[in-house]
């Protein structure tokens, strides 16, 4: 199958007077497995039906290939969605659920009989032909919806929110088939959810949208290292932001004035006069944290706090340090038999400056 | 929110006794008849009688002839309504027969003749009592017959004619006392053989047979069919209601009482007593003139104080002219064989009887234009195919013959051969009209 | 488990033994009884070696299926507008649907016999000008014909409570693999709506099957339930053949609602998901739009002639052989007035009552099913709902047959004699409407509603009362409705048992009027007396049930979904 590119250009959609889509301008290559991702009511469902054509643009361009489909039916367009509830038809087996679109295009039965079992026989489902929907269990249900997209050879393959149906052990299975599938056929992918861990770990690319405006679009890392704004920063993962006013600007760096903490000068570069508030920003990995009084690393900046509580995770366990009046999230690796710091106790922290970001307010 | 249920239950149960309670205390002072009559004579003797009678309630029971025979029967003694008010003097044979009458000769009107015509207007052993007087004809929409340009008829014999295909409407003997009793006349009047193949071919002329009597007048009223055979007063009352309708008797007609009987085994045979002398006294039978009633009082116009419109009908004249002396003897004894015979030859195989009719009819109309004696050799046999009894007047007057029908049809053999027989009736009935349709067909093709 | 538990159901079962089962099995009995006594079998010999019967039964068979397909060509198009489009008229289609079945029968048939019969207003209006006409209510296919008009909302209402359950996003699948139009109605949406088709269908057939006034009224009487009637009224309760015919249709309606049952077993297509959207609603085009308006208007005109008809018959002082009344007037409900209180008092009274109790009996059931694991409590669904299949001239044949002769205790009153015997007749025959009606709002509570009452202290009673029921009130009150409006038209039973005008409702009272020739014109008046009390009725409940399903989100379906399993 081609591999074909997917552009919206400044596509706004509404409904009645409320604005659900605001300029939204993506790029999606070729064969990319491409995820939207954002919390409920950011338009992500959205802009992924307007693609498969139940929605309609107020203005913009929806280009699949090069051509504009904006005008075209769902049916005409041959972009595959598979549905968050899979929406097998009940009263139809397996193998019908799956011919259905070839029956509809006419596709003679040698030829439907044998990609219908190919079809199946890639999601792995070649013996389960004759069964109902409701004799399949969620993740077979899924793969069943899958095949039954993927026969019809669709340009774009859309998946909306194609795992938060299932339990956390199959997520991560069928994510990792997912994409599995996705690269061995090579159809341009995008993909829904709001579960920032299913965009990173599956994403070539992905898109944050927040209330109908797309935030940032890049690789997951990019994403993840540099976020553009404390939005993405806190959605896409854990992260820890300290306001403070610019105190003074040096040439390679600036002091910001925390409050409860104190000044803090900073190897940071930013473009914000003295007293505009900036956001600090780090992951609550990139914090070393030890007991006061042990050896610091002049290079770090270094904070000292209280442990209010700890959770265990398993890698890490998870620390909350009020520092001054901020309440902070820090991630220390666990070993077996390793040092744990008792909830109460006071601690230090060690900040590597390249790992931290200055975002604006 | 309440809990309804639990609200409910002991409360519908206690409202439930209490009004079964109340309903019974009422009871002293009700007098129940069971009648065929409808609302518009009951409610006017209802008012009347209760008026003059403070004390004492009227509870009309509203069933047909039949079933009010049925439901008399079937209750216990203590329990069955007071009075039987009907028109079929056949059906209070039926009840005599059971024992089911007290005797009211006591209560009879003086000044009432002792017969209409050579008819009898009490009963001579004093089971019941005349109240009205009926005879039975021809009613016709006049609208209808102009529309459809169809001549006025005047005897029975009309309505064979060809021109009334699908415009007559009559009822069943097994369904109307009246029917039963107007098929009964017929029967007397031309004799059993003739008699059958009249009605068999004015039954071929009728759209429909209706379930139950009023079913005519009121099609023929509201114009769905063009002529019905009805008993008088529909007819009357019809008309003065001001539907455009018109009634007329023909000779063979007999006028026979409505009866009204004590039955045994009532609740309040008392003041039942009081009721039945009202509705034969001359009061109880202004009653009967007014226009929606329209009914012959027992009493002659003479004796009726000049309040007897002009142009009303005279049933001892009537009776006079009528050619038929009605033996309701002889109706008692076949009474089940003509209801079972005209509804398994007539009103269940109509279709089949008015296809046999109109081909008939077709075929008359192309020899009338040009003769062939093969054709009408064909139609006459066609003719006496559709429209001979299946049942002879020899077996009509055979004791064991008519005797099956009276036997116990809950034994098993007998309703087997009761039923056996009505089946082969059925199936002979089609057979012959089919072939008859055959032939009929065959002389039209031969005519043209 | 719990004492109260097995009263209940002792209770129930109590009740529909003595007023279902019980009269039931005597009209059985008495079919196989020899005259002395004995069993036999030769009374349904003679049945089938009679053509006679053999022809009524394949008339009754033709009747009933015609009927529910030509209720589905009226019911089918109006769900599917009505849900698919962005429509106003939805609202006046759901009040209207309903309209036909609150007509008395008796009436609606004379109506419409002088709107479509051999002499009436359109075959005048046709011959005169165009110079054929229309048999329509002509033999069988007359009855065809007020049937399929007068049931045709048990498959409106089941059909488009269906169509509304389907998942957006099983039709969003469909169009997604190209699939659209006439097709995708018929690859994908009419077979997840078919239970409720088949469950209305079904219940069409049976009732049409069953039903005696409309063939009765339009002299058509080589049909299974005239002649039982007739046979057995004529001869008294004696006429084995009668008793026959009986058992032949009920035990006919039993096969064909088990056999629409067994189709639909394990096809339960509600699939709206939580948080899932039902199908899409469409524009219509201008063009489509007037087509659509009026496809549904001649529809609605024809389904509500018959009370234009009776509303014309009311104000009509002769109406003979002529398109429309010569004058019109007041007076006949001047008489009705006058005359009909007392009638109109006794059908609030028989009809509440009865549907009060079938709302007590439905709530016990529906919750010893659903909540309690009481031994065979299903038979209690069963059984209760197995009354549909029975015919109400049998049912009050065999009241009159069980209960003979018994009196109330400390009158002298025979129990057959009483309006009780009215009023459970009703109860007894409506009690499946109110029983679906209240399964499907209990099945919308969730336990773990009633589980938290109890946990902090409720007993089973209170917590009944004071959480289940008000959750359930939407679909109690919709099962009263219905079981109200039902029994107000209801005739075969009440002809048999009314033992004196004093007791009668109006339908009774309507039948009485219509036998006299100045009759007709009351008897219309009565008859839109009926539908008007019935009509606002219903139209107030609708809004209370609105109202409280706005203030729960759960909200039970008004109708019958019989066949769909608790």
């Amino acid at each position: 199958m081609k591999k074909v590119s997917v552009q919206c250009r400044n596509i706004r959609l509404s409904y009645g007077s409320t604005e659900v889509l605001k300029d939204v301008n993506l790029d999606i290559q070729p064969g990319e497995f491409f995820a939207l991702l954002g919390p409920s009511g950011s338009g992500k469902s959205t802009l992924l039906r307007l693609i498969a054509g139940f929605n309609r643009a107020s203005s913009g361009q929806l280009l699949v290939d090069g051509a504009d489909i904006s005008g075209q039916a769902p049916w005409q367009r041959n972009i595959g969605m598979v549905f968050q509830s899979y929406a097998l038809w009940p009263h139809m087996t397996v193998w019908d659920n799956v011919a259905f679109g070839l029956v509809e295009r006419k596709v003679d039965r040698a030829t439907l009989k044998a990609r219908v079992g190919a079809a199946l026989e890639l999601v792995g489902l070649q013996d389960y032909g004759a069964r109902r929907p409701n004799q399949l269990s969620g993740g077979q249900q899924q793969r069943v919806a899958l095949a039954r997209t993927i026969v019809i050879e669709p340009k774009v393959l859309l998946l909306d929110e194609p795992l938060s149906n299932l339990d956390k052990t199959l997520r991560v299975q069928m994510r990792q088939e997912l994409l599995a599938l996705q690269r061995r056929l090579g159809i341009t992918t995008l993909f829904v959810t709001h579960d920032q861990e299913e965009a990173m770990t599956t994403a070539d690319r992905m898109a944050v949208l927040d209330q109908g405006v797309v935030q940032q679009v890049g690789a997951p890392a990019a994403l993840y290292d540099e976020p553009v704004n404390t939005f993405v920063a806190q959605f896409v993962g854990t992260m820890n932001l300290l306001p403070g006013r610019v105190r003074e600007r040096r040439g390679d760096g600036l002091t910001l004035a925390v409050e409860g903490v104190g000044d803090l000068a900073l190897p940071l570069r930013a473009d914000a006069p003295p007293g505009e508030t900036l956001m600090l920003s780090f992951r609550p990995h990139s914090l070393r944290m030890g007991t006061p009084g042990a050896e610091q690393v002049s290079s770090c900046i270094a904070l000292a706090g209280t442990v209010e509580a700890r959770e265990f995770l398993g890698e890490v366990t998870r620390y909350r340090v009020r520092v001054g009046t901020h309440s902070l999230a820090v991630d220390h690796p666990h070993r077996a038999g390793g040092a744990a710091f008792p909830v109460g106790d006071v601690v230090s922290l060690a900040l590597e400056p390249s790992q931290a970001r200055l975002l604006p307010r | 929110m309440q809990y309804r249920p639990f609200f409910r239950a002991p409360s519908l149960a206690l409202m439930m006794v209490a009004t079964a309670w109340l309903a019974s205390a009422s009871h002293a002072g009700t007098v129940t008849v069971v009648t065929s009559f409808p609302k518009e004579l009951t409610q006017a003797y209802k008012s009347a009688f209760e008026k003059a009678n403070p004390t004492i309630k009227v509870e009309i029971l509203n069933k047909n002839t039949v079933q009010g025979i049925a439901y008399v029967r079937e209750l216990p003694v203590g329990q069955r309504p007071d009075v039987f008010w009907a028109s079929a003097p056949d059906a209070f044979e039926v009840l005599a027969g059971q024992n089911l009458l007290d005797n009211v000769a006591d209560l009879a009107n003086r000044a009432v003749p002792a017969k209409v015509g050579n008819y009898p207007i009490n009963n001579p052993k004093g089971l019941y009592l005349g109240q009205a007087l009926a005879g039975y004809g021809l009613m016709w929409n006049t609208r209808y017959m102009a529309a459809n340009k169809l001549p006025v008829p005047a005897q029975w014999a009309d309505l064979t004619k060809r021109e009334y295909f699908g415009h007559v409407a009559m009822s069943s003997p097994s369904r109307s006392g009246t029917t039963h009793l107007t098929v009964e006349t017929v029967l007397q009047g031309e004799g059993w053989d003739k008699g059958w193949s009249q009605m068999l071919q004015i039954a071929g002329n009728c759209a429909a047979i209706t379930e139950r009597s009023f079913g005519v007048p009121d099609g023929v009223n509201n114009g769905q069919f063009g002529i019905g055979l009805v008993i008088d007063f529909f007819g009357l009352a019809g008309k003065y209601s001001g539907f455009p309708v018109e009634f007329a008797y023909p000779n063979v007609t007999a006028v026979v009482p409505a009866n009204i009987g004590l039955v045994v085994g009532g609740k309040n045979a008392a003041e039942a007593k009081k009721f039945i002398a009202y509705t034969v006294s001359a009061e109880g039978q202004e009653l009967l003139l007014d226009p929606k009633i329209s009914r012959l009082p027992i009493l002659p116009p003479e004796a009726m104080k000049g309040k007897v419109p002009a142009g009303y009908p005279n049933a001892f004249e009537i009776a006079k002219r009528a050619k038929v002396s009605f033996d309701s003897d002889l109706s008692e004894s076949r009474y089940n064989v003509v209801s079972a015979m005209f509804d398994q030859t007539i009103t269940f195989r109509l279709k089949e009887l008015q296809a046999a009719t109109q081909a008939i009819h077709a075929a008359e109309a192309a020899l009338a234009k040009k003769p062939n004696a093969g054709a009408a050799g064909l139609v006459k046999q066609a003719r006496d195919l559709a429209f001979s009894p299946v049942v002879g007047a020899g077996m009509a007057g055979n004791k064991d013959f008519l005797a099956v029908f009276t036997a116990n049809k809950k034994d098993a053999a007998v309703n087997k051969q009761v039923t056996g027989l009505e089946d082969s009736w059925n199936r002979h009935a089609q057979a012959n009209y089919q072939r008859a349709r055959q032939l009929a067909e065959q002389a039209l093709a031969a005519a043209r | 488990m719990r004492p109260g538990v097995w009263l209940a159901g002792a209770a129930v079962l109590a009740f529909l033994l003595l007023f279902l089962v019980l009269p039931v099995g005597r009209v059985f009995i008495t079919a196989f009884l020899d005259a002395d006594g004995g069993f036999t079998l030769g009374h349904i010999g003679t049945f089938f070696d009679q053509g006679l019967m053999r022809e009524s039964f394949f008339n009754s068979l033709y009747v009933a299926v015609m009927s529910a397909l030509w209720a589905a060509l009226i019911a089918v198009p109006l769900a599917y507008f009505t849900v698919r489009f962005d429509f106003r008229g939805a609202l006046l289609i759901q009040t209207l649907g309903v309209l036909p079945l609150i007509m008395p029968p008796f009436v609606g048939a004379v109506a419409l016999q002088l709107i479509f019969g051999r002499s009436g207003s359109i075959n005048l209006l046709l011959g005169e000008h165009l110079g054929f006409t229309l048999p329509i209510m002509e033999g069988l296919n007359g009855v065809v014909f007020v049937a399929a008009i007068h049931y045709f909302p048990f498959i409106l209402m089941n059909l488009t409570v269906a169509l509304r359950n389907i998942d957006g996003a099983m039709e969003e699948a469909a169009l997604n693999l190209g699939c659209k139009g006439w097709r995708l109605f018929w690859r994908v949406i009419f077979p997840l709506a078919a239970p409720g088709f088949v469950a209305g269908a079904s219940l069409v057939f049976v009732k049409v099957f069953d039903d005696l006034g409309t063939p009765l009224v339009m002299g058509q009487t080589n049909l299974l339930a005239p002649q039982a009637y007739l046979r057995i009224t004529q001869v008294g309760l004696e006429d084995p053949l009668g008793y026959v015919i009986s058992v032949i249709m009920i035990v006919f309606s039993i096969a064909a609602m088990a056999l629409s049952a067994r189709a639909l077993k394990g096809r339960d297509y509600a699939t709206l998901q939580k948080g899932g959207a039902s199908i899409q609603r469409r524009r219509l085009t201008p063009a489509a739009a007037v087509a659509a308006y009026a496809w549904i208007g001649l529809v609605l005109l024809l389904v509500l002639s018959p009370h234009v008809g009776v509303l014309l018959l009311s104000f009509a002082q002769v109406w003979s052989y002529s398109p429309l009344p010569d004058a019109l007037t007041l007076a006949h409900y001047a008489t009705v007035f006058q005359d009909s209180t007392g009638m109109i008092q006794n059908t609030l009274l028989y009809c509440g009552l009865a549907a009060g109790l079938d709302v007590v009996l439905g709530v016990t059931i529906a919750y010893l099913m659903l909540r309690t694991t009481l031994p065979a409590r299903q038979w209690l669904d069963w059984i209760a709902t197995a009354s549909l299949a029975v015919p109400g001239i049998v049912l009050a044949i065999g009241y009159l047959r069980l209960y003979k002769g018994m009196v109330i205790p400390g009158t002298e009153l025979l129990f057959t004699g009483t309006w009780v015997m009215i009023m459970l007749a009703y109860a007894v025959r409506r009690l499946p409407y109110a029983l679906r009606s209240c399964v499907a709002a209990l099945q919308q509570v969730h336990v773990s509603l009633e589980e938290a009452a109890e946990s902090v202290g409720a007993t089973q009673l209170r917590t009944i009362r004071r959480v289940v029921v008000p959750l359930m009130a939407g679909g109690i009150l919709a099962g009263f409705v219905t079981s109200f409006i039902t029994a107000a038209v209801e005739l075969s039973a009440t002809i048999l048992l009314t033992s004196a005008e004093s007791q009668a409702p109006m339908s009774y009272g309507i039948y009485l009027y219509m036998q006299s020739v100045a009759g007709r014109g009351p008897g219309a008046a009565l008859g839109v007396l009926a539908i008007v009390v019935v009509a606002v009725g219903t139209y107030i409940s609708h809004r209370v049930v609105e109202r409280t399903g706005q203030r729960f989100a759960a909200q039970a379906p008004v109708g019958v979904t019989v066949g769909g399993k608790a």
